[in-house]
């Protein structure tokens, strides 16, 4: 059977469990071929699909280059990652899981902070008694300079941070954050607040199609196929 | 564009031999610093504009490096690695590679490898001469390459200082202004704010602290505001103190009692910025505005005269050149004259550009301010433009 459609999943986690029912609600169940611990699969009831279990980082990537179809994988991720968000990808449909919204949280006992217009205030005075930027820690480097331009603020660093962002004010090693959060309840923990107009983005997963991969005719049937039964098993 | 043929290599070389030629004669020694550099101080100089642009990776030990975005702040720091007291005057020459990311599609002229040639010079404190050096000695030098018609742009950060200095103003508003300079929108939002009184305290119990503030002196704003967040169970964390706290609070209480920014100073301002003309018609309308406004400059309009002096005598067309108020707003470390030299017109594409850094040094690590100056050459958009005139 040759293979006309390849469509990435993600490998593991929350995003892979609510990928998976999503496609079994749509009588679509994804199997995979091989070894259990391998990384591709089928589509049940389509022929001709490959599904390719990864990261969802890499199928960002993958969606970029090509290689896939079409992918399941988050909004933020996509937006940080691609320099060309509308010319690399479509937007296929919101999957209404995985949520998360990409905020700018402060301190809380930055009680003189409540808008972005304040942080370029505390950027000069911040320089004026330190002799150094504001330091934001993330993980989203390009989400973070785009909004903070957007907003005005330059007087900042990033420092790129991959885990536990949310530990770095209080450990001396970043003055704000940028990060995901769900219920807030991670920011409120470590004393942080998010600023009334810091919302980066309202982020969820998406099924999105590669303009860059090969669309042949067997293949954008099959992606119709699965759009259509992903909107009636809603 | 970039030297990605090996005989474009060796044109560059070439013409980077001659340049350098001149740069040693004119008694500026020739250094060679690292072009992997700690991001950290990098990027704490530059900001994230032109860090989104710099080559930044982590090695094996965890370091964070970068690849040089400009030979500046590296020669800055290979001075006070000679000289680390930072007391004595050193002029270095140099030509290398720098690397910055550029989006696709800017063309030939903005390659993402490109060779600087450039001088620096350090601790001369008779800042108009030095200054003059430097903007004689890189016009010699690509003079001396071929390029034969070209022209200056001036800009003085230190005369919109100087501007700021002598309108009347309350401080926390000049430092304000000062630290917005260099963020265009922002600086004329701000502007129209203070001029408008839009300011407002909202509601809530941060407002009501401030309020309470507004009599106090800082030592008793410290201690409400302690209060404060101990009895709302708020942790003072992080690096910022409870000072630098109150004194926002304060700042802003101060803002909600005064009255606005008059309009008068405001237009002054905005006049001041609007200026661009050939330099001495510059500062005629400069001294005119001042005078309107019955305010003086000090001596930063007087600098900025002789410094035209000098450069007239010794061979600039300064009839020729131009000068603007708003030029040099993108780079945050220069301190006094900014210029760049263009060819063909072309002010995005400038052959060379450089002015005085005087707050940099200091901020790389030295113990006291060291007056520097420099400037910098694109080579290839040199040698593009020396051929394109032949």
């Amino acid at each position: 059977m040759a293979t006309n459609l390849v469509v990435a999943v993600p490998a593991k986690g929350r995003l892979k469990d609510n990928a998976a029912a999503l496609f079994e609600r749509a009588g679509l169940a994804l199997r995979k071929t091989g070894h259990e611990r391998g990384y591709s699969g089928v589509m049940q009831g389509l022929d001709g699909v490959e599904v390719a279990f990864l990261s969802a980082a890499e199928i960002v990537h993958q969606l970029n280059s090509g290689r896939v179809h079409i992918g399941v994988t988050g909004e933020d991720l996509v937006r940080e990652t691609l320099p060309d968000v509308e010319g690399s990808v479509e937007f296929l449909r919101p999957l209404g899981f995985g949520r998360a919204d990409v905020v700018v949280a402060v301190p809380d006992c930055w009680i003189d902070v409540v808008r972005m217009a304040d942080l370029e205030d505390v950027a000069a005075q911040f320089a004026r008694a330190h002799g150094r930027r504001l330091r934001v820690a993330t993980k989203y480097l390009n989400l973070t300079r785009r909004f903070f331009a957007s907003a005005g603020v330059a007087g900042y660093r990033i420092v790129e941070s991959v885990g536990a962002t949310e530990g770095t004010p209080a450990a001396g090693t970043a003055e704000l954050i940028v990060d995901i959060t769900t219920t807030g309840t991670t920011l409120a923990a470590n004393h942080l607040k998010v600023l009334e107009d810091g919302l980066i983005l309202q982020s969820q997963a998406h099924l999105f199609a590669a303009r860059g991969a090969e669309w042949t005719k067997s293949s954008l049937r099959l992606r119709d196929a699965i759009l259509d039964r992903l909107a009636k098993s809603v | 564009m970039a030297a990605e043929s090996a005989r474009e290599f060796e044109a560059l070389e070439a013409q980077a031999a001659a340049l350098l030629e001149i740069f040693r004669q004119g008694g500026y020694e020739q250094v060679a610093p690292s072009i992997i550099q700690p991001a950290d101080v990098l990027l704490d100089q530059i900001g994230e504009a032109i860090r989104g642009r710099t080559y930044v990776f982590t090695d094996l030990s965890g370091e964070e490096l970068c690849l040089r975005p400009d030979l500046t702040v590296p020669v800055s720091r290979l001075y006070l690695e000679r000289h680390p007291r930072a007391d004595t005057p050193a002029r270095y020459c140099y030509n290398g590679p720098a690397f910055r990311f550029q989006p696709r599609g800017v063309g030939g002229t903005h390659p993402r490898e490109f060779r600087q040639a450039g001088i620096e010079c350090f601790g001369v404190t008779d800042r108009d001469s030095a200054d003059a050096e430097v903007v004689l000695l890189v016009a010699d030098a690509v003079k001396s390459a071929g390029l034969k018609q070209f022209n200056f742009r001036f800009g003085d950060i230190a005369l919109f200082y100087a501007l700021l200095d002598a309108l009347s103003l309350p401080e926390r508003w000049r430092l304000k202004l000062r630290h917005y300079f260099w963020r265009p929108p922002a600086f004329h939002a701000l502007l129209s704010r203070l001029a408008k009184g839009e300011i407002s305290n909202g509601e809530g119990p941060v407002a009501a602290l401030t309020a309470a503030l507004a009599d106090e002196g800082p030592a008793r704003a410290e201690e409400l505001v302690a209060n404060y967040l101990e009895t709302n169970d708020l942790p003072l964390t992080g690096n910022r103190t409870l000072g630098e706290i109150a004194e926002r609070l304060l700042d802003h209480a101060a803002d909600l009692r005064s009255e606005p920014l008059p309009k008068e100073v405001a237009t002054v301002i905005d006049y001041y910025l609007a200026i661009e003309s050939s330099p001495r018609e510059a500062i005629d309308r400069i001294a005119m505005i001042a005078k309107g406004a019955g305010i003086d400059l000090g001596p930063a309009l007087y600098v900025l005269s002789r410094r035209f002096d000098l450069l007239e005598k010794r061979g600039i067309e300064i009839g020729k050149a131009s000068f603007a108020t708003e030029f040099g707003r993108d780079l945050e470390y220069y301190s006094g004259l900014v210029f760049q030299i263009e060819a063909d017109g072309d002010k995005t594409s400038p052959i060379a550009g450089g002015g005085r850094y005087d707050g940099l040094l200091r901020s790389v690590g030295a113990p006291v301010e060291v007056p520097a100056v420099g400037s910098a050459i694109h080579t290839e958009r040199l040698l593009a433009s020396v051929r394109g005139l032949a």
